[in-house]
């Protein structure tokens, strides 16, 4: 095979690979445009769902991205501690003579993140939400309900913050294996230097993390866009619901859990496939620009390393 | 490089054929099966499902898929021409039907029932009518003592607490019901705009209104919560034993959910709807809500199945046999929370058998 | 007095062991509840669990997940027919052609395909080829699967032919080899393993999705795939089974859907055990 052949058979590939993106980009614009000259700016800000069969109904995805950004937060705070302790664990507490248990611990991470969603949701939806429902949320309504956030009563376990709290236990591991890649190439010298101050584990390990700044908030921002764009678990824990997450205790919903339920059945009510296309839209600008951002913190790790 | 590209091919047909095998074996009788591919309403699917499952003993050859994506997908799909047959809550739009006129069949296959039920206790038997329900789910009759229930319940003692009220938070099917019966049944306090999937509930505003998530939230929401009321599914309220308030039909009687009372809406329906499947049944949504008729349950809705009239080649004998199935073994195998239709709608149904041909090429 | 630093370090490390042991804990219990539940629906289906169509809902009878099973191993392997190929030769585009522009941009778009909600992708499939096509099919599933597969696929692939040594290259051009046989016949020969688990993680990950089927194959629950005709027909598969049954109130449902829960984690499992073989440490 020449050279040129070779090269007419694995550019093709390439470019098809590459198009993939471009062409989502574009059939999603496609799709919204319609949408967004209708309703313009009233698609993000207002809080309206109502269908109407047959003819123009009302759409705006306030709540739908409310209910995203509030469980994505919920699920990026709740993780960033467990994920950080795992680094801390794996890296400075367990080795010390326990190589096995290590691994042991790495390998459960990976199988954490290799788990289909649909399986974290249905535990989700059978046995986290309800146990969450009769315990957690009563002591939070009954305790804290002068707080706006726990101040309604909880009706069931499916709420935004159930939600929030499987992302996070989704999501953990991810951000655990950013910032463990970045941790372990902290250079020896750096390490020997503040270990050589006599710190103890705990100034040591502010130290470390210290350096590793940028990659916990990478591994934040990936974490968000994973949690962000979470569908099908998400879907069977959330309570799909269009009610404004100020409540956590309330369901709610998310826009990818709003596209699973309403997008095979949009085409009878005119628009709202558009409406849910640009709501696919505003996910994937989410997606990417924490993917991007997270790259460019990574980098920056690098760089100081 | 070669060896292993054959090996490769080699290996995935050799898969292919396992797996094909695997399918051809696990169902004999596949290989000269007839597929009918349907979609639409999810309150049917259960039943579609079970009728897909039952069917099979007595016509191993018929596979029917249902995917239940809603009624919406369902007839845009039926109009579309891509599905063998849509389910949908409504029947299709006069509209629509026109459009496609002649050329489809309409069958209502099972009927079901809304239950207004309470939890006040001491209280059975509450009776209620149209008026009164749109009065509490407005929010202006407050109290269980009000002059307006204890009219209708003399010999009752209601207490003196405020009613608790608890509706759909989703968008629903069941409150299009609910909220169509208290518009058709007393128009001047319920007005269209209140009609709907997702209606601006009033009594939301007084702050003693509530939403459930689905039949399972509202039954929560009743059970847990004293002296509230609600709208659930039939089922629902049968299986988590609340108490079911009695509704004034249009013939002034009141009447619990049975049935034999939602059969007997379904008949008195018919009157005012075509006497042929291929008719417009584009107001049958409306005519079996607050239908007329002795012993009638106001509260009653039907599902509709969306056939063609043509077929290309085995598929039209598939789907006669499964219209002529549906409405006569398949009414003896309705799941719990659905009615069978009563005999009138089935002599109905059944004249589509006639009608399906194959197409001509 | 007590040593401020050391009781601070304390505290640190106990803190640190449990929230760490708190991380994986849902693990232990997820697997649990899935292993009891599902391990009883199998053994209460037996063999019919693997072969039948699921049974009247809310009735005595289980019934199985047949098609649903048949139907994910179909849409395992039309995935992999289309997106493995593609893979593949984008990595090697990828890494010979290095500087290229091309190449460049073809890095970026995959490795941010990794970070596109699978959800859209099925949207994608579902605007761009099932409204076309007019119906559902496992053959549009799979090339939903198949993008999503892509980028994992091509990074652990790149990764691979990156790390041979430029002397093999080398010895292969000297001894007169043409581009093409010193990258399918060398490289990819030494880079083997490495590319085994690229297509390992690949078929994982697509098993295991669930958002892009939603509105592509069509959830055809009684019908059996009986050969490569039936990819352009309507299907089923488990993830998809898992999702719509979990939302309904029937038992026999419910418990098909922990059924196929447990067969599904256990594939999962064994392709998971097979890479931790070829590959020490694993990123899904």
């Amino acid at each position: 095979m020449s050279e040129a052949k070779f090269k007419l058979l694995v550019a093709p590939p390439a470019i098809v690979s590459s198009a993939i993106l471009v062409l989502l980009f574009i059939v999603l614009l496609y799709y919204s445009l319609p949408a967004l000259g209708e309703y313009g700016l009233g698609l993000l800000a207002s809080p309206t769902w109502k269908p109407v069969e047959g003819a123009l109904g009302e759409y705006g995805l306030l709540i739908p991205l409310a209910g995203t950004l509030v469980s994505a937060i919920i699920a990026v705070l709740l993780a960033m501690p467990l994920a950080l302790a795992s680094v801390v664990f794996t890296e400075e507490i367990l080795p010390r003579g326990m190589p096995r248990w290590r691994e042991a611990f790495v390998a459960m991470i990976d199988v954490m993140t290799g788990l289909p969603t649909i399986v974290y949701g249905l535990w989700g939806a059978a046995v986290l939400a309800p146990l969450l429902g009769d315990t957690l949320y009563r002591w939070l309504y009954e305790g804290l309900s002068f707080i706006p956030l726990f101040s309604c009563q909880p009706v069931t376990g499916n709420t935004i913050l159930t939600a929030g709290i499987l992302l996070a236990i989704m999501i953990t591991p991810f951000i655990y294996v950013v910032v463990r890649e970045s941790y372990r190439q902290i250079p020896r010298t750096y390490r020997e230097a503040a270990l050589s101050l006599g710190t103890t584990r705990y100034e040591y390990a502010r130290i470390m993390m210290g350096m590793a700044r940028p990659a916990i908030l990478a591994g934040a921002l990936i974490g968000f866009g994973r949690a962000a764009g979470e569908t099908v678990a998400v879907a069977l824990v959330v309570g799909n619901t269009f009610n404004m997450p100020s409540c956590l205790l309330a369901p709610s919903y998310t826009v990818s859990s709003l596209i699973a339920n309403q997008f095979a059945n949009a085409q009878l009510y005119p628009l709202m496939l558009n409406v849910l296309v640009s709501g696919g839209l505003i996910l994937l600008l989410i997606g990417i620009a924490s993917n991007i951002l997270g790259i460019m913190y990574l980098r920056r790790v690098r760089y100081v390393a | 490089m070669l060896k292993r590209l054959a090996a490769l091919l080699l290996a995935v047909i050799a898969s292919m054929a396992l797996l094909s095998y695997a399918g051809q074996r696990w169902k004999p009788e596949v290989l000269d099966s007839v597929v009918l591919h349907g979609e639409g309403s999810s309150f049917l699917y259960p039943q579609v499902q079970a009728w897909s499952e039952d069917i099979r003993s007595s016509y191993p050859w018929l596979v029917i898929n249902y995917n239940p994506t809603g009624s919406g997908a369902g007839q845009s799909a039926f109009i579309k021409n891509v599905v063998d047959f849509a389910g949908s809550d409504p029947p299709l739009t006069g509209e629509a039907w026109a459009r496609l006129r002649g050329s489809v069949v309409q069958l209502p296959v099972v009927i079901g029932m809304v239950a207004v039920v309470y939890n006040v206790p001491g209280v059975e038997g509450l009776r209620l009518d149209a008026e009164v329900l749109a009065l509490i789910y407005r929010g202006e009759v407050e109290y269980w003592d009000d002059e307006a229930i204890a009219r209708l319940n003399p010999g009752i003692r209601l207490p003196n607490e405020r009613i608790i009220v608890v509706h759909r938070s989703d968008s629903s099917g069941t409150t299009q019901v609910f909220t169509l019966y208290l518009h058709k049944a007393a128009p001047d306090l319920w007005p269209q705009e209140l009609v709907g999937k997702s209606p601006d509930w009033p009594v939301d505003y007084t702050g003693r209104g509530i939403g459930g998530k689905g039949n399972q939230g509202v039954t929560e929401l009743v059970k847990k919560n004293l002296y509230s009321i609600g709208y659930v599914e039939y089922s629902y309220a049968v299986k988590e034993g609340l108490s079911i308030a009695l509704l004034e039909n249009r013939e002034g009687e009141y009447v619990a959910p049975s049935p034999e009372a939602a059969q007997e809406a379904a008949k008195n329906a018919l009157s005012n709807l075509p006497s042929s499947p291929d008719g417009d049944w584009s107001s049958g949504f409306d005519a079996v809500i607050y239908a007329p008729g002795r012993g009638s349950y106001p509260l009653t809705t039907w599902s509709f199945l969306l056939f063609y009239k043509e077929y290309p080649g085995p598929k039209a004998e598939a789907v006669r046999t499964f219209i002529e199935w549906i409405n006569t073994e398949g009414q003896k195998s309705v799941v719990g929370g659905y009615v069978p239709i009563p005999e009138e709608l089935r002599s109905i149904n059944l004249k589509a058998v006639e009608m399906i041909r194959v197409a001509e090429r | 007095m007590p040593d401020w630093r050391r009781v601070k370090d304390r505290i640190f490390t106990v803190a640190t062991v449990l929230l760490a042991l708190l991380a994986v804990a849902p693990l232990f219990h997820i697997l649990a509840t899935v292993a009891i539940r599902g391990g009883s629906a199998i053994l209460r289906g037996g063999v019919s669990f693997f072969t039948d169509p699921p049974a009247y809902p809310g009735s005595e009878e289980l019934g199985g997940v047949g098609p649903a099973l048949l139907g994910t191993l179909w849409l395992g392997l039309a995935t992999s027919l289309i997106g493995v190929p593609l893979a593949l030769l984008t990595a090697v585009y990828m890494v010979e052609y290095r500087e290229s522009k091309l190449a460049r941009a073809t890095r970026v778009f995959t490795s941010s395909l990794l970070e596109v909600p699978t959800v859209l992708i099925g949207m994608l499939v579902f605007l761009v080829v099932v409204v076309p096509m007019g119906r559902y099919s496992l053959a549009a599933g799979s090339i939903a699967l198949a993008i999503v597969m892509l980028p994992y696929t091509v990074s652990y692939v790149e990764r691979a032919l990156d790390g041979v040594p430029r002397t093999y290259r080398e010895a292969g051009y000297s001894i007169g080899m043409t581009r093409a046989q010193v990258v399918f016949q060398v490289v990819m020969g030494i880079a083997s393993r490495g590319v085994a688990a690229g297509v390992l993680v690949g078929v994982a990950k697509v098993l295991s999705e669930t958002a892009p089927l939603l509105f592509t194959i069509g959830s055809a629950r009684g019908s059996y795939p009986t050969g490569p005709q039936s990819l352009l027909e309507p299907g089923d598969a488990l993830p998809l089974l898992i999702f719509q049954f979990a939302q309904t109130p029937y038992s026999n449902w419910q418990d098909l859907a922990w059924g196929s829960a447990l067969l599904l984690t256990l594939i999962i499992l064994v392709i998971f055990t097979l890479l931790r073989l070829l590959f020490r440490e694993v990123k899904l």
